[in-house]
């Protein structure tokens, strides 16, 4: 059996606190491949973004075992991109210089840097918007401009922190048919976390599915819904029974 | 259990109709002339407000040319506009005035710089390095505490009736606005930023370099704003204590011999002076933080 893309085992985070231990992740175990969408869906304090920052090697896990790509991960890594619900884009850089940031940091070669940067505005949609300023984009282009920023040091995970949670549902929808898109081509694996159930099903090959207080791995559910996805899908009947039987493992349903 | 039956609703959704040749042409010109309306509307807003703002002055020397004019105030203690105009004109051309500006100055100049610089270095050592927080922030907060005027008569004891102690009262009064500005600036900045730098695996250098340092300018720029003024005000306040030279010491003397025109034409100038400069640093701060008004 090969190994997979990232495997973890019992990880938990535990943070002290004035009024004791707060226990953020409890015992969670998983494992990824290599080129998998997967989303982690749950309501606040389930420890999805905790568990995402695990992952991306920004906070260190109290116990278990965390293996990525072979190795023992406890550290930020340049093959893992990470993406948050602001667009964090920095307002004194073009969206050129911005797209260009991650190149920049990594010592990339600044020709071929400099020509990625384009193509990814070019399939980001935002062609002739480089010389321009982030304050002179609506929430949504900046967010395009996010989404070519990961992709710029051409990273192999892309670890998503409710990167449209911020946008209106029009322009949240039209971005994640974006990334699908960008996902289909590229086929990087995605982690991607959102409390929203229907987003989650629509986007992902598996949703880890977390509960709060303490925050628990509840279960994984397979998204057997055909590629490409269309919203056209969100009628089918499969589609609703998905996002039910995910309701049900959360307990929202009474 | 069976579903019950549910007759299928035909869904007839209507768009409304629209004229394929657009807007007609009167459409157009009511538009056009909206648009025209609200320009000339805001155009003569500005042109209000900068009455607004004229009128006021008028009125404040008018009611202080009838107040010394119409002898309701006695001229020694505050002159009439015509005579501070004229003293003015009798200040700049006397022989006296132009060595005593060239050394307040300098040493202006040197305090300004000097304090800003210094604030900017420590602001950056105590924001980017932990040991030296521990170490230092403790006693420059502290050295805050006292009203800085208080080391005047101290420092002219130390560093004599010369240059040297009006700059150095210039350097601490103008320090720890910059300090703490710098301090704060590198210090505010948004945390998912913080994130992206780390998981792009940047240095500290880089972090600093392209996230901190750029996201304090604007915080910096109002440290320095702050910082000049109180240059300004430091090396004035160690003239009146103990000099021999300097525009402070010139009103201290003129105030002695009861010239008070030639004092407010002083302290006009000293204002111009200052004034002008700020606004230099302000049309400085709008160049390089060009993004704030994006």
């Amino acid at each position: 059996m090969t190994q997979s893309l990232i495997q973890g085992q019992n990880l938990s985070k535990v943070y002290g606190t004035a009024t004791g231990p707060l226990v953020a992740l409890d015992d969670v175990s998983f494992h990824i491949e290599e080129g998998e969408f997967i989303s982690l869906v749950g309501p606040s304090g389930c420890g999805k973004s905790t568990l995402l920052s695990i992952l991306g090697g920004l906070e260190a896990k109290t116990e278990g075992t965390l293996v990525v790509g072979g190795k023992h991960h406890d550290a930020p890594r340049a093959d893992i991109g990470m993406m948050f619900q602001t667009s964090v884009l920095f307002p004194w850089r073009s969206i050129r210089e911005n797209v260009r940031l991650p190149g920049l940091i990594l010592g990339l070669d600044k020709r071929q840097q400099a020509q990625r940067s384009e193509e990814l505005l070019d399939m980001v949609g935002l062609n002739g918007f480089g010389d321009r300023y982030p304050g002179e984009l609506s929430g949504g282009m900046r967010q395009r401009v996010g989404l070519a920023r990961l992709l710029a040091h051409d990273p192999r995970m892309l670890l998503m922190d409710e990167p449209f949670g911020a946008l209106d549902e029009f322009t949240r929808e039209t971005m994640n048919l974006e990334l699908l898109r960008i996902w289909e081509k590229t086929r990087k694996t995605v982690i991607f976390v959102t409390h929203n159930i229907g987003e989650a099903v629509f986007l992902s090959d598996r949703v880890f599915v977390m509960t709060p207080r303490p925050g628990r791995l509840e279960g994984i559910v397979e998204i057997d819904l055909p590629r490409p996805r269309t919203t056209a899908m969100m009628r089918d009947p499969r589609y609703s029974e998905l996002v039910f039987e995910i309701r049900r493992m959360l307990g929202v349903d009474h | 259990m069976t579903m019950a039956h549910i007759e299928p609703v035909a869904l007839n959704p209507t768009a409304l109709p629209r004229d394929p040749s657009g807007p007609s042409a009167a459409r157009k010109a009511t538009v056009a002339a909206f648009i025209e309306a609200e320009r000339r509307n805001a155009k003569r807003q500005v042109l209000i407000n900068r009455a607004l703002a004229a009128g006021f002055g008028v009125f404040v020397i008018a009611v202080w040319a009838i107040a010394t004019m119409g002898g309701f105030v006695h001229a020694l203690i505050i002159p009439t506009p015509m005579d501070t105009f004229w003293a003015t004109g009798r200040v700049m051309s006397a022989d006296y005035f132009w060595p005593n500006a060239w050394v307040t100055l300098q040493e202006i100049f040197w305090g300004f710089l000097i304090g800003a610089l210094a604030g900017v270095i420590l602001g950056i050592g105590v924001a980017m390095f932990g040991p030296v927080r521990a170490t230092l922030y403790p006693y420059l907060v502290a050295l805050q505490a006292p009203p800085k005027i208080v080391l005047a008569p101290i420092f002219i004891t130390w560093f004599g009736f010369d240059m040297a102690s009006k700059i150095a009262i210039s350097v601490v009064m103008c320090f720890f606005p910059m300090f703490l500005n710098t301090l704060t600036g590198l210090s505010s900045v948004d945390p998912n930023a913080v994130k992206l730098m780390r998981s792009l695996t940047a240095s500290r250098w880089q972090t600093f370099r392209y996230l901190l340092l750029p996201n304090a300018l604007p915080i910096m720029m109002a440290g320095v704003k702050l910082c000049w003024t109180l240059a300004v005000l430091g090396v004035i306040v160690g003239e009146f204590v103990g000099a021999s030279a300097g525009i402070g010491y010139l009103i201290y003397a003129m105030n002695f011999q009861l010239d008070i025109a030639g004092v407010f034409s002083l302290i006009i100038l000293l204002s111009l002076f200052t004034l002008v400069i700020y606004n230099l640093i302000e049309a400085f701060e709008a160049r390089i933080i060009f993004w704030s008004q994006l």
